[in-house]
């Protein structure tokens, strides 16, 4: 985690402010939304809130910014108490100095980009020079300098998107908050913002909390992840532990997508600080315990891209398997195959081209550091 | 709620918007809330007639109207007859043009929307003037033409429930064509393509698919036709054939009046009138057919060949009908001394309109009803459009109740509304009883349902996230309604402005009860003509408002036009 940048001071005059959410409860009639959820930011960090549509990424933040209220919990801003259900503190969300980028970009139609972006200033009551500089910086900065004088409703998606991160920027809030900013985008134009925000980010030195449901942007983009499930917090990490070592069956079938191996351990089996399970159909499989405590029931993640597939027997004495091909899907990127591997099916993707025949016999193979052990339930 | 919950509430936050809040709870509970009970008092009231409060409450009142059962008979056959016309009138049109290839199909649309300002009242003088049995024009050509006795016979209840068909048909037109227009057509090409005819398609699939649409607005339109006033006053009065809305103002303006038993007979209907809201609800929110997606549907228009030429003179005939025959009829029957199919030279004049313009009683009530429109409409968007953001926008305590107090009115005939705000404001030891004022308040208060759908339409168009960024740019409140909210609502704001403008213009059933001698508006003082004086000098003055309304109307359009134009859109 951490970036070079955070040493420079941050641009536009923007800040590096810690944020703290403790044990947020957020209830909407009879529903609720979100059931203690604690996380903190550090200064400057981009933080991402992932998971599934209705998991209570957006409430989160839409509390944290002050549009939804909480029912219980404590948020702190910049050491600031923003919102304490015990000490009966909300401020509201115009004073509390944040500053967010909607999914809709809800630009405003009857404004020009420059009315637009000097929206926050205008209502801070800075001097025309100074708005004029500000608006000037963050149009700059988005690289819709030459814009500033169309009508909003004139701009394309990407582009009021751009104006949406300028206005957001441009009155330096404490924080910076994106809902979704780019889902509205097309695929192609979604990849190249993804990277233009995480550098500007980087440029910026801002914290910012982060809200999406897709997967790539959120390991492409973030120093740390919180992936979210009906309003709890599953697991927080960097992108590379997320990704590498799931807490639970949730996260690895939810950050990528892998097989899940049940198996009774076999501790007279253990070395060289693996552990053992065997299937119920025999199979032995050597893993990362990751330190985690053993349960009844203990679970393997193997990710797909980490199961090797080859025609001939693969060197190797641990984790080599003989397996039957059941069909094969070429998907551009790689090819998903599904194997037959005792009484049950494993899902590979491989890199390779050449067409494999259902029926086919062949060997799969895991290097055993990359089959973790999920958490005890 | 958990003891946190609660606490959370409690936290004390004293903002513009909590203030502007409580404000607006209260009049519209003042508004509204109060009449009602007034209404209800005076129902239950079976005291000494002359003593308020009442000395003795009961439900004698609802039992008296059993010796009125005739008039409740009236009232539910006339509406019965209406609705099924109006319906006919509606669904018909509505299915031509937007499901047919009709030439000249978006001017026919506009025309369709006509005969709503149009108005029955209007309609009732014209189709009098048209159809009574022995000086009716068209009986005149009847007989001339060698037939004998009356072709047709306007003053009866069915001319009453023709007259209301063919001014709510245009409701019931913008109804229908809504369900019919949100309808995905991929469905009946469905039922084409494996094989099924056209009919047995139209049959099969397209009726049952809007059906639940077309019973909701039945519903609604009988809502209206319940509680509809003008028409039965004008063509039914003359024949002593009363309904329910006809009698109570004949009980209260009688002498003596019984208070009681009209009160009762208002409390009758607006139950009646509450329970077919309440259906209507029902149907609308919990439909569950695929007719209603929110996504917009481009229909699919039959080719109709040569017949699509008679399917415009239909619609042509409906707007001949309920528009051009009815404003023809009172242009024609303003110019003459007495009015006559045949009319010889000497019968021409200019007389009426010189009349009308110059009767100060005339001028007075001119004025009082423009002044009141401007006072209603300003006030009344200002009043409902605090009201819908409140309702739609904020997160107040309570708004969904807010919402349900004021869309009450909507349930309850103007008439018996006025009523209530008439022996609500009698008791107050402020003389606003008989002035303008009260004429006022009884129009914010019966108009805001009006208002309020009219904003709350484009209201909940508008992207909430669109002001919640100007939030979180750190915004206030009212800065940001000024310079987001507004700016982004002015159409609907604007077409709130007018809606209220013109139906206070034209109001009467509230009007009737309420203006003082001194406070006379134009509506019922024209009603006040056409019984007192001649239908020629009526229809001078009910021109005269229909063009001052057009006049409003089209100054506002230019206006709006212009300002919008220096805005650079």
């Amino acid at each position: 985690m951490g970036s070079a940048s955070k040493t420079a001071p941050p641009a536009l005059g923007l800040h590096a402010e810690p944020i703290e959410v403790e044990d947020l409860h957020i209830r909407y009639g009879s529903v609720v939304a979100v059931r203690g959820v604690s996380f903190a930011v550090r200064p400057g960090e981009q933080l991402t809130l992932l998971g599934p549509s209705g998991c209570g990424k957006t409430t989160t933040l839409r509390a944290l910014a002050g549009l939804e209220r909480p029912s219980a919990g404590t948020i702190r801003v910049g050491g600031q108490v923003v919102y304490s259900a015990a000490q009966h503190i909300d401020i509201p969300a115009e004073k509390r100095g944040l500053s967010m980028v909607f999914q809709s970009y809800a630009i405003w139609p009857h404004m020009t980009v420059f009315d637009n972006v000097a929206y926050g200033l205008r209502v801070r009551k800075r001097s025309k020079a100074e708005i004029k500089a500000r608006v000037g910086e963050a149009l700059d900065l988005v690289q819709m300098g030459a814009y500033a004088e169309r009508r909003a409703s004139q701009l394309s998606g990407g582009q009021q998107q751009r104006v949406a991160l300028a206005r957001a920027c441009a009155f330096s809030p404490l924080v910076l908050l994106f809902d979704e900013p780019l889902s509205n985008l097309d695929a192609k134009l979604r990849a190249d913002m993804r990277l233009e925000l995480r550098e500007l980010q980087h440029r910026l030195g801002v914290t910012s909390v982060y809200v999406t449901h897709d997967l790539e942007e959120a390991l492409a983009m973030s120093d740390r992840i919180v992936v979210m499930r009906d309003g709890v917090v599953e697991q927080a990490g960097t992108p590379t532990e997320i990704y590498a070592r799931p807490r639970n069956a949730f996260v690895a079938d939810f950050v990528g997508s892998s097989n899940l191996v049940h198996g009774r351990l076999r501790p007279d089996l253990a070395r060289d600080g693996l552990i053992a399970l065997e299937t119920a159909s025999g199979e032995i499989v050597f893993g990362d315990p990751c330190g985690r405590a053993l349960g009844t029931e203990p679970i393997f993640s193997i990710r797909t891209v980490h199961l090797a597939f080859s025609a001939e027997r693969p060197e190797g004495t641990v984790n080599v398997w003989p397996v039957r091909v059941r069909r094969c899907v070429f998907q551009g990127d790689f090819t998903q195959i599904h194997v037959a591997w005792g009484d049950r099916e494993l899902v590979i993707r491989s890199a390779a081209l050449e067409p494999i025949a259902a029926g086919q016999s062949a060997w799969i193979s895991a290097d055993p550091w990359r089959c973790v052990l999920l958490e005890a339930e | 709620m958990s003891d946190t919950a609660t606490a959370r509430r409690s936290l004390p936050r004293v903002s513009a918007q909590t203030i502007a809040g409580g404000l607006v709870a209260a009049i519209v509970g003042v508004l509204v809330l109060y009449p009602i009970f007034f209404l209800l008092q005076a129902a239950l009231d079976v005291g000494d007639p002359d003593v308020r409060p009442p000395t003795a409450y009961g439900f004698g009142n609802f039992v008296a109207m059993g010796h009125y059962a005739s008039i409740l008979g009236n009232t539910v056959a006339v509406s019965i007859a209406a609705t099924v016309m109006a319906m006919i009138f509606g669904f018909v049109t509505a299915w031509i043009l937007s499901r047919t290839n009709v030439p000249y199909r978006q001017t026919l649309e506009q025309l369709m929307a006509v005969p709503y300002y149009v108005t029955p009242l209007l309609g009732a003088f014209a189709w009098s003037l048209l159809g009574a049995p022995q000086s009716g024009f068209i009986n005149q050509l009847w007989r001339a033409f060698g037939g004998h006795g009356a072709l047709i016979d306007i003053v009866t209840p069915f001319g009453i429930a023709w007259v209301m068909a063919l001014f709510e048909g245009s409701v019931a037109f913008v109804m229908i064509g809504a369900v019919m227009q949100s309808m995905d057509p991929s469905l009946e090409e469905a039922s084409q393509v494996i094989g099924a005819s056209r009919l047995r398609t139209m049959l099969r699939v397209t009726l049952p698919l809007v059906a639940p649409g077309v019973l909701g607005a039945t519903i609604y339109v009988f809502a209206e036709m319940l509680g509809s006033f003008s028409a039965a006053l004008v063509l039914g009065l003359p024949n002593r054939f009363y309904v329910v809305t006809t009698a109570i103002y004949q009980l209260i303006s009688q002498y003596p009046p019984r208070i009681p038993l009209a009160a009762a007979m208002g409390v009758s209907l607006f139950v009646l009138m509450f329970a077919m809201m309440f259906f209507y609800r029902r149907i609308v929110t919990s439909r569950s057919f695929v007719t209603v997606t929110g996504k917009a549907f481009r229909p699919r228009r039959m080719d109709m060949g040569g017949l699509r030429w008679v399917l415009f003179g239909v619609c042509a005939f409906y707007v001949l009908l309920s528009v051009v025959l009815p404003l023809a009829t009172l242009a024609y029957a303003s110019l003459q001394t007495i009015a006559v199919a045949f009319p010889t030279a000497a019968n021409w004049t200019l007389a009426n309109y010189r009349g009308a313009l110059t009767m100060n009683a005339v001028r007075s009530a001119l004025s009082n009803s423009l002044l009141l429109g401007l006072a209603t409409a300003t006030l009344g968007t200002l009043l409902t459009g605090l009201l819908c953001w409140i309702v739609y926008r904020s997160r107040l305590p309570g708004r969904g109740v807010i919402e349900y107090v004021a869309m009450f009115p909507q349930a309850v005939p103007r008439l018996v509304f006025a009523f209530g705000i008439m022996w609500a404001w009698l008791v107050i030891p402020v003389p606003i009883y008989g002035t303008i004022w009260l004429l006022l308040i009884a129009y914010l208060t019966v108009f805001m349902p009006l208002g309020m759908r009219t904003i709350s339409g484009v209201m909940l168009q508008l992207d909430k996230t669109l002001e919640e960024s100007a939030q979180m740019c750190g915004a206030p409140w009212i800065y940001r309604l000024r310079t987001v909210t507004i700016p982004l609502l002015r159409p609907g704001l604007l077409a709130c402005w007018l809606l209220l403008f013109i139906a206070s213009v034209r109001e009467l059933g509230a009007s009737i009860l309420l203006m003082g001698p001194h406070s006379k508006v134009i509506t019922p003082a024209i009603v006040e003509s056409w019984f007192a004086t001649s239908a020629e000098l009526t229809a001078a003055m009910a021109l005269i408002q229909t063009a001052v309304v057009a006049a409003a109307m089209g100054i506002f359009v230019v206006a709006t036009r212009q300002v919008a134009g220096a805005g650079g859109d």
